[in-house]
């Protein structure tokens, strides 16, 4: 498990976070996600073997954001 | 039948149904709020129903696509579990997870998410009235608490604008454990998780709706609290309704100027608020006093005081529904003199008579003349008056 930070500059309000954290229903081999709207950012915390940060950043742009490996 | 032809005729009912909850709600806010039913503390102030009716009109105008921003995706993440749990049910071997604008068993579920939100706002209004209570101990304190409304309000109107990072502070996170249970939630199929998550809803307000709940705070009253609530979530419901019913998601372009919008219309909302604050704080440099003392006008003018200095050691001051007459008064300096306060057949909040240098408030009554001793002024003083809301103003000057 790695614990990566990501910024997302385009989020709007608190409930872009809980659209975002969204993803760990969905994305696989996802253990955590904590997003922030007031850091503009997403921690999240997965299983590297299952998931790459392209597969994080391709999931966060169907969501309709923009994700930025910090 | 084609594609075209279903989408047409699922319209109908959809037209139907939104424009019922629309006079439904537009029906109910007017029983609701009609002065001969209301309680005593909202009927005997016009000061209540105009703020009942600003909630109202706020949240049909702006509160329901800022609420549907916020709150729209886990409705429609419930409705899309729920729509395609009974598309499973008919065609096991496909899979609808999107469409479910014009599914015509999508409105039952709403409804019953508005419902359980109204029920839920209206008793947190109730609470945070009555939390405020302890807050509006005098006009001072009301004051204050209208100042931080209004910065409130204004600091959102500025993270909507994306002015400067700083304004992201405005907005309230709910803490995690609550959003991740809410979104769990939101998976049910069953009609008790939209009434559910209709009443979870107070735990994720869109800027507006936490804009409304700081007022809600500075009533100082159960009843008025649950009422401006009330009114506010009863509005949002109609265009959220519609909105959620036809789309389920705004497009982005769209969200961006509504988002545009909401934000002036918050903007404009917290320099009332502020400027009623200040007002009620007694302050020169509010919008009203300050223009006043910059650009006085015919109707506002101190030459128009004389008329009322019939009686030595006496002023007269005439309140009214719509205000004070005259706004501003000339008395003499250095010598204290009486103030006549004559009410006649005065309902509204100009009752709730401040003069916040002197530290007095006094509720007068609907018709009758009360009397305000007025110590002795130094010459080119100004007092300031207004009532207890901030909305109506007026100024003795000291010569």
């Amino acid at each position: 498990m790695i614990k990566k930070t990501f910024k997302i500059p385009d989020m709007t309000c608190s409930n872009c976070a809980m659209k975002l954290e969204s993803l760990e229903d969905s994305l696989e081999g996802v253990r955590e996600i904590n997003a922030s709207y007031h850091r503009l950012e997403m921690v999240i915390e997965y299983d590297e073997s299952k998931l790459t940060d392209e597969q994080i950043v391709a999931a966060v742009k169907k969501k309709g954001y923009q994700a930025i490996a910090a | 039948m084609s594609k075209q032809q279903q989408k047409k005729n699922t319209l109908n009912p959809v037209m139907i149904v939104s424009l019922g909850v629309v006079f439904v709600a537009i029906a109910l806010v007017l029983l609701v709020l009609k002065p001969g039913v209301q309680s005593q503390v909202l009927s005997t102030g016009s000061g209540t129903w105009s703020q009942l009716v600003v909630a109202f009109i706020t949240g049909i105008t702006t509160g329901g696509l800022s609420c549907l921003a916020v709150q729209g995706g886990l409705l429609a993440s419930s409705l899309a579990h729920q729509i395609e749990q009974d598309y499973v049910g008919q065609n096991a071997n496909r899979k609808q997870r999107q469409n479910v604008a014009v599914r015509p068993n999508s409105a039952f579920p709403i409804f019953l998410f508005l419902i359980a939100k109204l029920v839920a706002y209206t008793l947190l209004g109730a609470l945070l009235g009555w939390l405020g209570s302890y807050l509006t101990l005098s006009p001072m304190t009301r004051a204050m608490l209208m100042i931080a409304i209004g910065i409130f309000m204004i600091g959102n109107a500025l993270r909507m604008f994306n002015v400067h990072p700083i304004f992201r502070y405005f907005s309230i996170e709910p803490p995690k454990f609550i959003t991740r249970y809410i979104r769990r939630t939101a998976k049910g199929t069953d009609m008790f998780t939209p009434l559910f998550l209709g009443a979870l809803t107070v735990f994720i307000p869109c800027g507006v709706t936490q804009a409304m709940m700081a007022t809600a705070l500075g009533t100082g009253s159960a009843a008025i609290g649950a009422a401006l609530m009330f009114a506010f979530i009863l509005g949002t419901s109609p265009v959220f309704f519609i909105v959620a019913y036809l789309t389920t998601e705004l497009g982005a372009k769209l969200e961006k100027f509504f988002m545009r919008f909401v934000a002036v219309v918050l903007l404009v909302l917290g320099f009332v608020t502020l400027d009623g604050g200040l007002n009620v704080l007694g302050s020169p440099f509010s919008f009203q006093n300050l223009t006043r003392s910059l650009f006085p006008s015919e109707s506002s003018s101190v030459s128009a005081a004389p008329l009322v200095l019939a009686v030595e050691g006496e002023l007269t001051l005439q309140v009214r529904n719509d205000g004070y007459f005259p706004v501003s008064l000339k008395a003499p300096a250095d010598k204290a003199f009486t103030l006549n306060l004559v009410t006649d057949q005065t309902y509204s909040c100009a009752r709730d008579f401040v003069i916040p240098a002197l530290d007095y408030y006094q509720l007068l009554p609907d018709t009758g003349t009360v009397q305000v001793n007025i110590p002795a002024q130094k010459p080119g003083s100004t007092l300031f008056f207004t009532c207890s809301m901030g909305m109506y103003t007026g100024q003795i000057v000291f010569e």
